[in-house]
């Protein structure tokens, strides 16, 4: 059975008396463990598409489901137990809390769960802030850390409650060509060791091409590359 | 791991000048309510426990003399007023009337005529009396003899501490301290008592001013079963021209009605400042709630829950509530006690505030404080926990 799967999904926003389309009729199956990529222009609705499919905003018509789930027809609780459990972010910029340390950024996730954290919990977020390469800078505030090292921070966020489906908004934005690949290669390696499914937004076609099904957006429209 | 309870006190400490405003105005209006709802109940409890245990149903004082005879047994001012002492015999004809006893009001002068400190000196009627003899039987069993004197709970602790010596010259006579009153809660905890022969020798020695031996101070009356006092005293009115009287309902509704315009003055107070500490929460947490806003979605986005959001504030105000509450009403106790000492109709009155009607107005003081915090951030945290989790992704 496929992860996700989009059935004629479209999204419009109202901005004042106009109605936008952000993505119109998007059709899309994601087998478990895929590696997607999605390239487009800034506007053409790729940000939507993520938000659609991470439970963040409903579909105007259409039906989002996941693992068989129509996860569009779930409000409240059920989406954030969803997000929190099933699905790993990682947005445009960091987005870190200030008042909270690169460690505990990481823990952040752990305790919107509805089930008790499990052990070793701590360990894990050392794990992962190690795996990024951020080992020594665990208790440092994002304020202490550069743009790049707060984007590692975000992205080892991201695997903290073992998602099934990471969803990533342009996640080496900020970062280094070196960084970039090594979180590139770090990507593929959780795909390939995990089975974790990929759904990862890019400017980059060289990243793009690296994905196992690369897609792209125009205009709101989904289309195979 | 950050907990709830970690995050919002974090959340607390990012912003001590803000947190410190916001719980010093609810210091402030707590304080207010502890320093106004002390006040009222300990006027209104001493002067309405003062009246009962007077023990008479009805208080009959020389014409014009009836807020001074409240000050003196209500309040434990110092003040004289004569009538004839034929008056108790019209009194006790007067229908209705079961007993009566009378009292004479001197009061001292330290260095001149006393060696006791300024004081009322009640000279009182063994025989007929019923007001002194409840709080003096424990304490002495047999009647005063002529230079006995017993003093009031107030005295009696001067007279431990050495303030007052056991053997007293009073108007140029000796009197012994033979005993003391329990506490009354009236104006005799301040007096030195005598027994009325004591009378004749004081007068005599010229040291008292404007009292003759026919004189007499106040005229308590005891109705009979079934009878009502407030008839018994219009009955004295009528009948006695040279004296006013008040029944026991009636006495201190002067200072209680005094007392009410100032709790209306106190309330509107409270409720102005309470309606500003409401606004002053809503506005600091409404710029809070915009502050964080970006914060709120990503927390969203990351699986918090509207009642996580919910949780993460209401620990945030109600720390700061309660932290201000606590503050208020150490503050509220200390100013009661310190301003209460310039107030002359507190500063006068017998009894203080019970550790029980602490904890009540504390209590309450408390949960006004409280609530005023929360409710006023409620607006504020219920728009933010409704935040759309896309709002942080679309704002990047």
């Amino acid at each position: 059975m496929d992860l996700i799967v989009l059935e004629n999904v479209s999204r419009d926003f109202r901005v004042g008396h106009d109605t936008i389309p952000a993505v119109r009729n998007a059709t899309l199956a994601v087998a478990r463990g895929t590696f997607v990529s999605i390239v487009g222009h800034s506007g053409s609705g790729k940000t939507t598409l993520l938000s659609l499919i991470g439970g963040m905003v409903t579909p105007s018509s259409g039906r989002v489901l996941f693992d068989g789930e129509d996860i569009s027809a779930w409000a409240g609780d059920a989406l954030s137990e969803y997000r929190c459990e099933k699905v790993g972010f990682m947005f445009q910029s960091a987005s870190l809390l200030p008042i909270l340390t690169a460690k505990e950024n990481l823990l952040l996730p752990a305790a919107f769960r509805p089930r008790r954290p499990p052990d070793g919990i701590e360990q894990r977020a050392e794990e992962l802030l190690r795996a990024v390469g951020l080992s020594d800078k665990a208790n440092a505030h994002p304020s202490q850390l550069s743009g790049g090292q707060q984007r590692r921070v975000a992205i080892a966020r991201a695997f903290m409650n073992m998602p099934e489906l990471i969803l990533a908004d342009e996640p080496t934005g900020d970062l280094d060509e070196e960084t970039e690949s090594e979180m590139m290669q770090f990507f593929q390696r959780m795909n390939a060791e995990h089975g974790t499914t990929f759904i990862m937004v890019t400017h980059n076609s060289d990243l793009a091409s690296r994905a196992s099904q690369r897609l792209r957006m125009h205009q709101g429209k989904l289309a195979g590359v | 791991m950050p907990t709830l309870f970690s995050f919002a006190f974090k959340n607390i400490k990012r912003k001590p000048l803000r947190t410190g405003i916001l719980m010093f105005a609810i210091a402030l209006l707590v304080s207010a309510l502890v320093f106004s709802l002390s006040f009222v109940q300990r006027v209104n409890g001493s002067i309405k426990k003062s009246s009962e245990r007077l023990g008479a149903d009805v208080l009959v004082v020389p014409t014009n003399a009836r807020g001074a005879a409240q000050e003196v047994l209500l309040e434990n001012r110092i003040k004289t007023f004569y009538m004839k002492r034929s008056i108790i015999n019209r009194v006790l004809a007067l229908p209705g009337v079961e007993k009566a006893t009378e009292q004479v009001y001197l009061v001292t002068i330290a260095g001149i005529c006393c060696s006791v400190p300024e004081s009322m000196v009640i000279a009182f009627n063994q025989d007929t009396d019923f007001i002194i003899k409840p709080w003096l039987q424990e304490k002495l069993k047999r009647k005063l003899a002529k230079g006995e004197a017993v003093a009031g709970a107030e005295s009696a602790f001067n007279i431990r501490l050495g303030l007052v010596e056991m053997d007293s010259m009073l108007f140029g006579n000796v009197f012994r301290l033979v005993g003391s009153l329990e506490r009354t809660g009236t104006g005799l905890d301040t007096a030195v008592l005598i027994g009325m022969d004591s009378l004749p020798a004081i007068i005599a020695s010229g040291k008292v001013k404007n009292l003759q031996p026919d004189d007499i101070s106040v005229i308590f009356v005891k109705v009979k079963p079934g009878v009502d006092p407030a008839q018994v005293a219009a009955s004295v009115e009528d009948n006695i021209i040279e004296a006013d009287a008040m029944a026991r309902k009636d006495i201190g509704k002067n200072i209680i009605t005094t007392l009410k315009d100032m709790s209306r003055i106190f309330t509107m107070t409270i409720i102005l400042a309470a309606v500003m500490s409401f606004f002053l929460v809503w506005a600091i947490f409404t710029a809070i709630a915009n502050e964080r806003s970006k914060e709120v979605g990503i927390m969203r986005a990351l699986g918090a829950k509207e009642r996580h959001i919910l949780r993460i504030f209401l620990i945030e105000v109600l720390v700061i509530g309660i932290a201000g509450s606590v503050l208020g009403i150490a503050a509220g106790t200390g100013l009661s006690a310190i301003v209460a000492k310039t107030f002359s109709i507190v500063k006068q009155l017998s009894t203080d505030l019970s550790a029980l009607e602490r904890v009540v107005i504390a209590a309450m003081s408390f949960a006004g404080g409280t609530a005023i915090c929360v409710f006023g951030a409620l607006g504020p945290i219920q728009r933010l926990k409704k935040m759309e989790p896309l709002m942080v992704i679309k704002t990047e």
